[in-house]
């Protein structure tokens, strides 16, 4: 019977990995690279940060020019339509203009007067799609899609490693995981949630032979000010840190359905367990105090 | 549902969902089957049919499939309408290989049929494929088959005879929303060659016939306890000038310990072909004559005006991961005066059919 081997790589700014069963080392990494291909891929694409990407170009054409998008980023919008949809406007993919405000490398609250102006700047319906032309009406506009590449990047890269027939395995990106199957032997991979507060530690794990996980928490790029946490997941409405959860992590057939759940979920607060119950999907979510919520049958 | 709906629009993303994949485990299978037909005061044909199954994946994206069934044949069949009952025994034996490609959007498969009996061999062909929309909500098939027959009855009333077949069909199957699935299938069928029974008096058929046949069916799962619900349409028409309809729904309810338990039920009408000769009661104790300008003529209960009704109750058990069994029970009954619109044929004995499957898979 094949072995388990696993590749590790940097990509998205952060840990990646490949764990599947080949023959041998020489196998895995061949069967993996067009997988971790593919992250970079969407990674080179999609990258708020490269003028020549996709997102680069429409963003630098903002209030000026419409730009030409090709099918995968035109399915993308489409997506994000229901996104937005779906949580009644919290989930907007032009709402990373906060960042330029929120910067989670130095602890400091902004003004109202500093949040005003980028507020004005957030709609995605206000974004013009004609056919293959996407234009964003006012300078200054920005769109990305932090709040779903890394796992849709998961889900890509799953498909990857299946059409090369690879059966046992998954795909994980800084904790997006996606499994194409079990253990070469049958039985699921463990998988951990890591625990919000305590770095390392975990708060519990799972058992999985296929789908995607996806967690999001207020503890990956935060600071906190007089005991009070300012996380990076911020509410398009007035420009603050949401702050009812400290990490949601759902279990759906696709990563990208998983991640979009958790987030929508973190985005309502309070409302968001009734949303997560709604959604009939497996989820563990842990509110301010550190009381632990799951769906009644974790399957 | 929001998340039915986050599900559906996440699964329409490009690369994503997986189509058709190829089987990650080998499956053995082995099926008996007992099957016996009766009429009032006779037992008619027995088939008792062990079966093999096994499906073997290779190199990631290949699977090899290959069947080996041998049916015993006994008891009797009427000569003509439902008498003169006359012995009959014989021995069947069949295979099947089909060779499948997996795509990144579908499938492609190959297939080869043997199958031999004392007085009939048939070698068969078969070309078929699958594609998958990006989002996997919507399936295409088509397939084309064809097969050749060598007939050389023990009653020596021809001999080396052939038939050819050539069969076509199209597919289409639709995932509405996750609860609920379409498919409907159409098929053209056209046979040449001896298509009479040589072992039934004054059977003479056309030496061509062309069938088209139309199934459409719904699968629909039900909210809370789990419960599939199947319904069934088939439509059947031929040269001979047959119409058939089928309507057919199972339930399939789920039980603790991974039991599981499907009924039934299974409607099906018949129109008489054009060339069936109707019992005349006068001509009894001897065979009803055909009209003497007729060119096509047949007896043969099987082409007669009936209405037929199928009751089943499966018994599934997924006893571990690996191990699986079910057991299954049909009872069928069939009349002249059961045919729905316009007259049933007459003076036929009454037939049923019970059979019963035993089925044991394991997954390696």
């Amino acid at each position: 019977m094949d072995a388990a081997f696993r590749i590790r790589f940097n990509a998205l700014g952060g840990q990646g990995e490949v764990v599947l069963s080949a023959a041998d080392e020489a196998q895995a990494q061949a069967l993996a690279q067009r997988a971790i291909d593919e992250v970079l891929r969407i990674e080179h694409k999609y990258s708020r940060y490269r003028p020549d990407s996709v997102l680069g170009q429409l963003n630098a054409g903002a209030g000026r020019r419409a730009v030409d998008c090709d099918t995968e980023t035109l399915s993308l919008f489409a997506f994000a339509d229901t996104l937005y949809a779906d949580s009644d406007g919290l989930f907007d993919i032009s709402s990373g203009v906060l960042r330029r405000a929120w910067n989670f490398s130095a602890p400091r609250l902004p003004s109202a007067a500093e949040l005003a102006p980028l507020l004005a700047l957030i709609g995605w319906p206000r974004v013009q799609r004609d056919g293959r032309q996407v234009f964003l009406p006012v300078s200054g506009m920005e769109i990305d899609f932090g709040g779903f590449g890394k796992e849709y990047a998961a889900d890509r890269a799953a498909t990857q490693l299946a059409e090369q027939g690879v059966r046992h395995g998954y795909v994980n990106l800084a904790g997006d995981i996606r499994v194409l199957g079990p253990k070469p032997n049958g039985e699921p991979w463990t998988i951990g949630i890591q625990h919000p507060r305590q770095p390392g530690k975990l708060v519990a794990s799972l058992a999985l032979s296929q789908g995607g996980l996806a967690t999001s928490g207020d503890y990956e790029r935060s600071f906190e000010i007089a005991g009070q946490r300012y996380c990076h997941v911020l509410n398009p409405r007035d420009g603050w840190p949401v702050r009812f959860w400290r990490s949601v992590s759902v279990l759906a057939p696709l990563a990208v359905a998983a991640g979009s759940i958790a987030t929508i979920a973190m985005l309502k607060q309070a409302e968001g367990l009734g949303f997560l119950q709604d959604s009939a999907m497996p989820y563990l979510a842990i509110d301010l105090n550190g009381a632990l919520h799951r769906s009644a049958a974790p399957t | 549902m929001a998340a039915t709906r986050l599900l559906a629009a996440a699964l329409a993303l490009p690369g994503l969902a997986l189509a058709d994949a190829a089987p990650d485990r080998g499956l053995i299978a082995f099926k008996y089957l007992d099957y016996l037909d009766s009429q009032p005061g006779a037992d008619r044909v027995r088939i008792k049919a062990p079966a093999l199954q096994v499906l073997a994946p290779f190199a990631g994206t290949w699977s090899l499939g290959a069947t080996a069934i041998s049916d015993a044949i006994s008891g009797a069949s009427p000569a003509f309408h439902t008498r003169a009952l006359s012995k009959l025994t014989d021995e069947r034996n069949a295979g099947d290989l089909t060779l499948t490609h997996y795509l990144r959007d579908g499938s492609i498969s190959l297939g080869t049929a043997y199958s031999s009996e004392s007085d009939y061999v048939s070698r068969g062909l078969s070309l078929s494929g699958s594609w998958s929309s990006e989002d996997r909500n919507r399936t295409w098939s088509a397939g084309i088959g064809s097969s050749r027959d060598d007939i050389h009855p023990v009653t020596h009333i021809v001999s080396n005879e052939h038939k050819k077949v050539l069969d076509l069909g199209l597919g289409l199957t639709q995932v509405l929303n996750p609860r609920n699935v379409l498919q409907a299938t159409l098929g053209h069928n056209r046979a040449r060659g001896y298509l009479s029974d040589p072992y039934k008096l004054f059977d003479e058929r056309p030496r061509a016939r062309h069938a088209t046949r139309l199934l459409l069916r719904w699968n629909q799962h039900l909210e809370g306890g789990g419960q599939t619900l199947r319904w069934q349409y088939r439509h059947y028409r031929d040269s001979y000038g047959v119409r058939a309809h089928t309507a057919g729904l199972e339930f399939v309810q789920p039980l603790p310990a991974g039991l599981s338990l499907t009924p039934s039920l299974r409607l099906h009408n018949q129109g008489k072909a054009r060339f069936y000769v109707e019992v005349d009661p006068e001509a009894a104790p001897f065979p009803t004559q055909p009209p003497e300008d007729a060119v096509y003529h047949s007896l043969d209960q099987r082409l007669s005006a009936f209405g037929a009704l199928t009751a089943g109750l499966k018994l599934a058990w997924q006893i571990d991961a690996d191990w699986s069994t079910d057991l299954k029970f049909e009872h069928y009954a069939q009349r002249g005066h059961w045919h729905l619109g316009g007259a049933g044929s007459t003076d036929l004995a009454p037939f049923k059919a019970r059979s019963w499957q035993l089925g044991l898979s394991r997954a390696f």
